[in-house]
């Protein structure tokens, strides 16, 4: 009221100042200049009412959006404040009466039905005081949280070309070439000369030990921590970043070590067919099956 | 047939194993072989889709050289009108930036249109592929459900003999299912050292 009673103040204000400078000007160009100067002199109070209006909106939709899980009555807290000034916000008094759960589950159910922001606000200046500490900390987690996630976002959306250029994201770094070399050799050879006296897997966990010692030896390739939807999602549930990289750690030496005993499996069946078809071991497959012919 | 003589058993007894042994050499000689150029020609075709893909899209689509036309076009349009005065010639430079504009919208369309198509085949190809992929294992595990790829003795692939020879039971018998995972995982390493 009082703002629509200085707005046309100004109005008047203007009118007799257009009119008492340009009498020479005509009743039009008189008109444009006073729109001029109305909207000159308005433009103040309208930024003024854009930008607060703005700023209340997005309080209510951060609230709204960002905490989702969060318990809203410290949001609840500053409604008060700006219930109680001259322009109600029509828009988060629905939200607030409808969407917290704390509200809802509240022993005083009936309370939450009057529009009075005063009431409200006593209703809740209990509460504030026993964890709008925590409620703060909790915020700035859970904000500190958001971005984090944001940031994994735009690191996931960046290195997905790069992960389809790369084949499982598998790379040969020497001792990985060493090893599948060296696995490969053992199975020949084990299928040579070792395979009659032992089983094939004692000497492929032999090499896997000495594989393990002479790992310092190698120079090492650090590879690049690839941020995949898992470690996003490890991430964001809590975990630490260096238990993440050492679990990584583990399964990718895991993965090393399958590698290794596939490579030594295949060579070594191989080598068997080889044999078997240039025909050096003929006489031990028909051994070992025919124990109903000698019976 | 009932074998009256024992001698006659031993005689019926080795002919058949040597019967059962040529059969399942003559099968393992190329069951571990077959599986292994299922897997390496899945693996090839895995990495080959992209192409694939692209070609068939290209095959399909024939609005290519229109969309090159329709650059050619702005491209000179763009230099004719670089060479106009806007000054001098607004009329002639406005209508030939609303050409210009409208090309570039069509243009545009056109691009979009394709790119969601060329989205789609490769879509339907990865499908397609994998379909294909899954019915190949699936017929190869249930060809070979029972019977080994290969069969060594026992004693060389204890202790885990029961694992390997999953879901045959024969003793000494390496499995479908180990074998697959093992050449699924040697191809792998192979094509990406080679590629």
């Amino acid at each position: 009221m009082e703002h629509a009673e200085a707005i046309a103040d100004d109005e008047k204000t203007t009118t007799t100042t257009v009119v008492a400078a340009g009498s020479s000007l005509s009743a039009a160009q008189r008109r444009a200049e006073i729109r001029r100067r109305k909207l000159l002199m308005n433009s103040e109070d309208r930024m003024n009412r854009i930008v607060g209006f703005a700023k209340n909106e997005a309080d209510n939709n951060g609230g709204f959006t960002r905490r989702p899980t969060e318990p809203r009555f410290h949001l609840d807290l500053d409604r008060p404040e700006s219930w109680s000034s001259s322009q109600p916000s029509p828009r988060p008094s629905p939200r607030s009466r409808g969407a917290t759960p704390e509200r809802r589950d509240s022993p005083l159910p009936e309370e939450a039905a009057p529009v009075d922001g005063h009431l409200r606000g006593v209703r809740q200046r209990p509460k504030p005081d026993m964890s709008v500490g925590d409620n703060a900390s909790g915020l700035h987690q859970y904000l500190s949280r958001f971005d984090d996630a944001i940031k994994l976002r735009g690191q996931l959306a960046n290195e997905k070309p790069v992960q389809n250029g790369e084949a499982d994201g598998e790379e040969f770094d020497p001792f990985t070439v060493f090893r599948l070399v060296c696995s490969v050799l053992l199975a020949v050879f084990v299928r040579v000369f070792v395979c009659k006296y032992l089983s094939i897997f004692a000497p492929f966990l032999t090499l896997e030990l000495a594989f393990m010692g002479l790992s310092k030896y190698f120079p090492k390739v650090e590879k690049k921590a690839q941020t995949t939807v898992l470690t996003a999602a490890l991430l964001l549930s809590g975990i630490p970043s260096e238990v993440i990289n050492r679990s990584m750690d583990t399964y990718r030496r895991m993965g090393d070590v399958f590698a290794d005993l596939c490579a030594y499996f295949f060579t070594f069946v191989i080598s068997h067919q080889f044999l078997l078809l240039i025909g050096s071991e003929a006489g031990e497959p028909t051994g070992e099956a025919s124990p109903a012919v000698t019976g | 047939m009932r074998l009256k003589t024992g001698s006659q058993a031993g005689i019926y007894l080795l002919s058949c194993n040597e019967e059962k042994h040529g059969s399942i050499t003559m099968a393992a000689c190329y069951a571990w072989f077959l599986v292994l150029g299922s897997v390496f020609l899945c693996n090839l075709m895995k990495t080959l889709l992209p192409s694939i893909s692209s070609f068939l899209s290209r095959m399909v689509q024939k609005d290519a050289e229109q969309e090159n036309e329709m650059r050619t076009e702005i491209q000179a349009m763009k230099k004719e009108q670089s060479s106009i005065s806007m000054m001098d010639e607004f009329a002639r430079y406005a209508r030939l930036e609303r050409k210009i504009n409208k090309m570039t919208d069509k243009l545009k369309t056109n691009v979009k249109s394709r790119s969601a198509q060329q989205a789609k085949m490769k879509w339907i190809v990865n499908i397609v592929f994998y379909i294909l992929q899954a019915v190949l294992m699936i017929s190869l595990i249930w060809k070979y459900y029972s019977d080994p790829v290969t069969v060594v003795p026992s004693k060389w692939i204890a202790p885990v003999e029961r694992l390997v020879a999953f879901p045959t039971g024969v003793a000494g018998g390496v499995g479908i299912t180990c074998w697959l995972v093992v050449c699924n995982k040697v191809v792998t390493l192979g094509l990406h050292a080679f590629s």
